[in-house]
């Protein structure tokens, strides 16, 4: 190099044609150049455009009532009996509070717990509920080995697809009068239950959705248990319980919390279940808020949504630090033995231990497989048997329908364009977050934070936002902008949906080593190029997983789109589901169908690419160890 | 081609400083080794000067070019990782190309010529189509040389591309890197941990500990004369002893002190013998001429009751029953042997000499641990440390 030009203008090519050439040239240099810096502004822009500007204004909603700043609705919210219960009396007159707990504590608190409490209330019920439910699984999963083990732990995913709505049909079905759980009941002599419209049936629809969480990451960490560690401890004279208690359990307690924390964020924000099966006497904060902006009463909504929100964020800061705490598993790690389902000796202790297994299996297949199988039944099922009624009326709904009633061919089409546009707007979002967050700088915490906190706003309060704002319109120097309805559910499906692409995407890429990027621009690639050619063909099988994903996000969503739906003519599947649900139950089991067999589609897709990722690793890891400890 | 310099760099990450005021300057076509310890400083260097990283303090330059703020992509320097980092999704030969999609081969050559041509230096013609992970560690290592080299570089880095080898194929192999590089003529920068290996390769060595330069020189020079303590204990087994000046004419005449290591204007110690003494026997030890070894420990003056540490290789130490080594111009003490360790060709054995551990390397040993000896060593063969 010495006495030539300097290495940052060798290899520019010596190109002295035309002025629209070069410019062309330029353009495609600053392209591949700066391309992640140009993805990440246009990501930030329309998070700020789609996500914060709309939640922003239901905040201000809150705080500005014709047009002066008051925090009268926050303070009406915060000192009301039916949102805080006995806490409005404690606020209005702690002394008095106080001195009445000591003397009569039943009347102090027989304010009961509130919209908020209730909500708070039935969401403990349920992380308890699918801790209980699901560790077991967890247990069954990690220490025994049968056929199909594999299958049924990739199917402990399939509560991050299936639609909320869906789930609620299925449980209707279930618990209903005519239902196979009164069924079975009265066969075995037992009384009916009349679950329906109460809190055990949403404590339990809501195990159903998050138990197979609990599962799963309580399954991961006891896979990612080192059988040395647990030798070592019984070599040292620790007994199986012992180590157990010891060894095993410290490693399976971080996992176990950081499920029933995410249960309990869910659960807390948990909307179509609710409705569905609870009904407005059994309202929560989320179907409260809805019912108020139904009800066009946006400044108390707007108030309650501040307050839900504040509640949800603190919550998943929570679920971030116990997360962020989680040490990967570590590799190389010998997991422990796996015990045959059938053992060959039937001692006492392994038949107490397979009847155990037995009896939890007969309580999952009851809680997972009877509300799915009661929806499909339902749909076919007639007074004289196996009918395609419900369906017919679904096809000669769409051609007669009013045009305020539910058109469902229309739903379905609404629904797969809507997915594939927030597909379109999701994929590159949350590839462009990935990408941002897996390289180290300074202030990634604050973009990771920034970026994922989609998560932590409810789908209500996003769909009003954006009704709000966008769909009616903002001024902009003195511009009327103002976005159609289904431009905004796709904004709000992309929103919600982009997150798991990056949850999908960037633990792939920070999996990849950094020496492949390092070579490819050692070799002249830029950093975009290097992207392009190296890491996206790589982590290939997460994004496929992160768009099948976001599809079946987009498909299932209720939330916003409920609120953002102005008529028939934008339903989507899982809206004309509840419209339906809320007249004819066979109908709605029957377009319940419909919404399984689509979002299953996306789920294969999902599963194939998942499990074709996981083998590739695995085999990578198994040549680096050959190549490694013999060079042939 | 180029020659790199760098001039007072120094490397911090949060809080811990990885490289301090280091200055090098590798020569034109040179094959330069940085060996140390982990974390010694070594990488931070290679990536410092493959543009992954940027110095804290200080300049990198090629030739006279300051590199700050070009990025790798712009800087022609090849890399080749301890992992080799091949792109498991192309073929050998896709990943020989890579580097062709960014500049034109460096001869005239078509794109499909070179690679071909680079497959047959590292002798892997034919295997262009094979997928990377179908290959051995060996050569997958050289694919990813020829990888490196393929858009033709001006500087070559090479981060510990042996360690992931087994022993007998890495001999091999550095025999073949070496042999590459001196037909190319490219400069070379190699990072390694291995002693024995950089020794072996090199044209010269720099020793780096705690992210500072503790000696540069020769595999020769650093081996015969280590310049401190670390290196004589880091570069080949050795035997470093502290020992109290008892009678020294050197420091007698040495008023003449020199101000710093490298002024040797003035000797005092030339031709002269000092003696020593450690674990109560007396050494009479060589005072090397410092003239020709400005940056040895040497050039300094000594006097009586001073603590001086001084190292003898294994190699030059004999042994022998007092009897045998009667001779007066040895230095001569008596240990016990501990245990030894037959290596083939030779046997180390580990003495212990009233709670000091010595190391004895022997062409041939048959005594039995708990046995007697008499150690002798030659004055000219230690060396003073600092």
């Amino acid at each position: 190099m010495n006495g030539e030009s300097s290495p940052a203008t060798d290899r520019e090519p010596a190109d002295t044609g035309g002025f629209l050439r070069r410019l062309r040239a330029d353009l495609a240099d600053t392209l591949t150049r700066r391309g992640l810096a140009i993805a990440g502004t246009l990501t930030a822009l329309a998070l700020v455009l789609l996500f914060y500007y709309p939640v922003a204004t239901v905040f201000v909603d809150a705080v500005l009532v014709e047009g002066t700043v008051t925090l009268d609705p926050l303070a009406r919210v915060l000192t009301d009996p039916f949102y805080v219960g006995w806490v409005a009396d404690l606020v209005a007159d702690p002394v008095g509070f106080v001195g009445v707990v000591v003397t009569d504590p039943a009347a102090a608190f027989a304010g009961g717990l509130g919209l908020v409490g209730f909500t708070a209330y039935q969401a403990l019920l349920s992380t308890l509920a699918s801790v209980a439910l699901g560790l077991p699984g967890a247990w069954v999963l990690a220490r025994f080995e049968f056929p199909g083990r594999r299958t049924l732990r990739s199917l402990t995913i399939l509560p991050f697809v299936l639609p909320a709505v869906m789930v609620a049909v299925g449980f209707v079905a279930f618990f209903g009068a005519g239902g196979p759980l009164n069924g079975l009941l009265t066969a075995l002599g037992l009384p009916r239950l009349g679950l329906l419209y109460t809190l055990p049936a949403i404590v339990v629809a809501h195990a159903f959705y998050n138990a197979p969480l609990v599962t799963r990451l309580t399954t991961a960490a006891w896979e990612g248990v080192d059988a040395r560690t647990v030798e070592t401890a019984r070599s040292l004279g620790a007994s199986p319980t012992r180590a157990f208690r010891d060894v095993v359990l410290p490693q399976l307690l971080p996992a176990v919390l950081v499920s029933a924390t995410l249960t309990f964020v869910f659960t807390f924000a948990s909307f179509p279940i609710v409705l569905a099966l609870g009904g407005f006497q059994f309202a929560t904060v989320e179907v409260w808020v809805y019912k108020l902006a139904n009800d066009l009463n946006y400044a108390e909504a707007a108030a309650l949504a501040t307050v839900e929100t504040a509640l949800s964020i603190t919550l998943t800061y929570l679920y971030l630090r116990f997360e962020a705490r989680q040490g990967g598993g570590g590799r190389g790690v010998r997991p422990l033995d796996r015990r045959p389902l059938l053992p060959a000796d039937w001692t006492p202790k392994a038949t107490a231990t397979r009847l155990a297994v037995l009896g939890y299996a007969l309580v999952a297949a009851l809680v997972f497989l009877g509300p799915l199988v009661s929806m499909v039944v339902a749909s076919v099922a007639g007074a004289e048997g196996v009918t395609l009624r419900n369906y017919a009326f679904l096809l000669e709904r769409q051609q007669t329908g009013a045009s305020f009633q539910v058109k469902p061919f229309t739903a379905v089409v609404n629904s797969v364009g809507f997915a594939v546009g927030a597909l379109l707007l999701a994929l590159p979002m949350g590839v462009a977050v990935a990408a941002a967050t897996t390289r180290r700088f300074r202030g990634r915490k604050v973009v990771d934070a920034l970026a994922m906190a989609p998560f932590a706003v409810s789908g209500i309060v996003v769909g009003l936002g954006l009704l709000r704002g966008l769909v009616f319109g903002v001024e902009v120097f003195g511009v009327r902008l103002s976005v159609g309805g289904p431009v905004a559910i796709v904004a709000a499906h992309a929103v919600a949906a982009y997150p798991f692409v990056t949850r999908n995407v960037a633990p792939a890429l920070g999996g990849l080593d950094r020496r492949l990027v390092e070579s490819a621009r050692s070799l002249g690639a830029s950093r975009t190029r290097a992207l392009l050619d190296v890491e996206l063909p790589l982590v290939w099988p997460g994004v496929v997983a992160g768009a099948a994903f976001a599809v079946a996000i987009s498909v299932g969503e209720f939330d916003s789109t409920v609120v953002l739906a102005s008529g028939a003519e934008s339903y989507t599947m899982p809206v004309a589901v509840e419209r339906l649900l809320g007249r004819r139950l066979g109908p709605a089991t029957a377009m319940g169908v419909v919404l399984l067999v689509v979002t299953s589609l996306s789920f294969v897709v999902v599963e194939r690419f998942g499990e074709r990722a996981g083998e590739r690793e695995r085999e990578g890891a198994d040549t680096d160890r050959d190549g490694g400890a013999f060079g042939r | 081609m180029t020659d790199v310099h760098l001039d007072g760099v120094t490397k911090e990450y949060a809080g811990s400083t990885a490289l301090s005021e280091l200055s090098l300057h590798v020569e034109d076509g040179e094959f330069f080794t940085l060996v140390g310890p982990s974390g010694c400083g070594k990488t931070t260097t290679l990536r410092l000067l493959a543009g992954f990283e940027s110095p804290t303090e200080g300049r990198v330059r090629f030739g006279d070019d300051d590199v700050a703020g070009v990025p790798p992509e712009d800087r022609r320097v090849g890399v080749v990782f301890q992992n080799y980092a091949l792109f498991p999704h192309m073929s050998v030969a896709e990943n020989v190309a890579y580097g062709l999609r960014f500049s034109e081969p460096p001869d005239g050559q078509s794109k499909a010529a070179r690679v071909a041509d680079l497959l047959d230096l590292v002798d892997l013609s034919g295997m262009g189509e094979r997928e990377p992970d179908a290959l051995s560690g060996g050569q997958q290592q050289r694919v990813a040389i020829a990888r490196a080299l393929a858009p033709g570089p001006h500087l070559l880095l090479l981060d510990e591309p042996m360690s992931a080898l087994d022993a007998r194929l890495r001999e091999r192999l550095r025999v073949q890197v070496k042999e590459l590089q001196s037909d190319l003529g490219v400069t070379t920068v190699y990072v390694t941990h291995d002693q024995e290996e950089a020794l072996a390769v090199s044209d010269r060595v720099a020793v780096l500990h705690d992210g500072r330069l503790e000696q540069v020189g020769t595999p020769r020079d650093v081996y015969r004369r280590p310049a401190t303590r670390f290196v004589a204990e880091f570069v080949g087994d050795n035997n470093v002893f502290e020992g109290e000046v008892v009678d020294s004419a050197v420091a007698d005449t040495g008023t003449a002190t020199p101000t710093t290591a490298h002024d040797t204007s003035v000797s005092p110690l030339e031709t002269k013998e000092v003696t020593v003494r450690v674990n109560g026997t007396r050494f009479a030890l060589a005072a090397e001429p410092a003239a020709d070894e400005a940056e040895s420990a040497d050039a300094r003056s000594v006097s009586a009751g001073d603590t001086l540490t001084f190292c003898v290789r294994p190699e030059h130490l004999r042994l022998g029953t007092a009897r045998e080594r009667g001779d007066d111009s040895w230095n001569r003490f008596e240990a016990t042997v501990a245990s030894a360790e037959f290596l083939g060709e030779r046997t180390r054995v580990h003495l212990d000499w009233d709670g000091t551990p010595v190391t004895v390397r022997l062409d041939a040993f048959e005594g039995e641990p708990g046995d007697r000896v008499t150690v002798g060593f030659d004055a000219d063969a230690t060396r003073l440390l600092d």
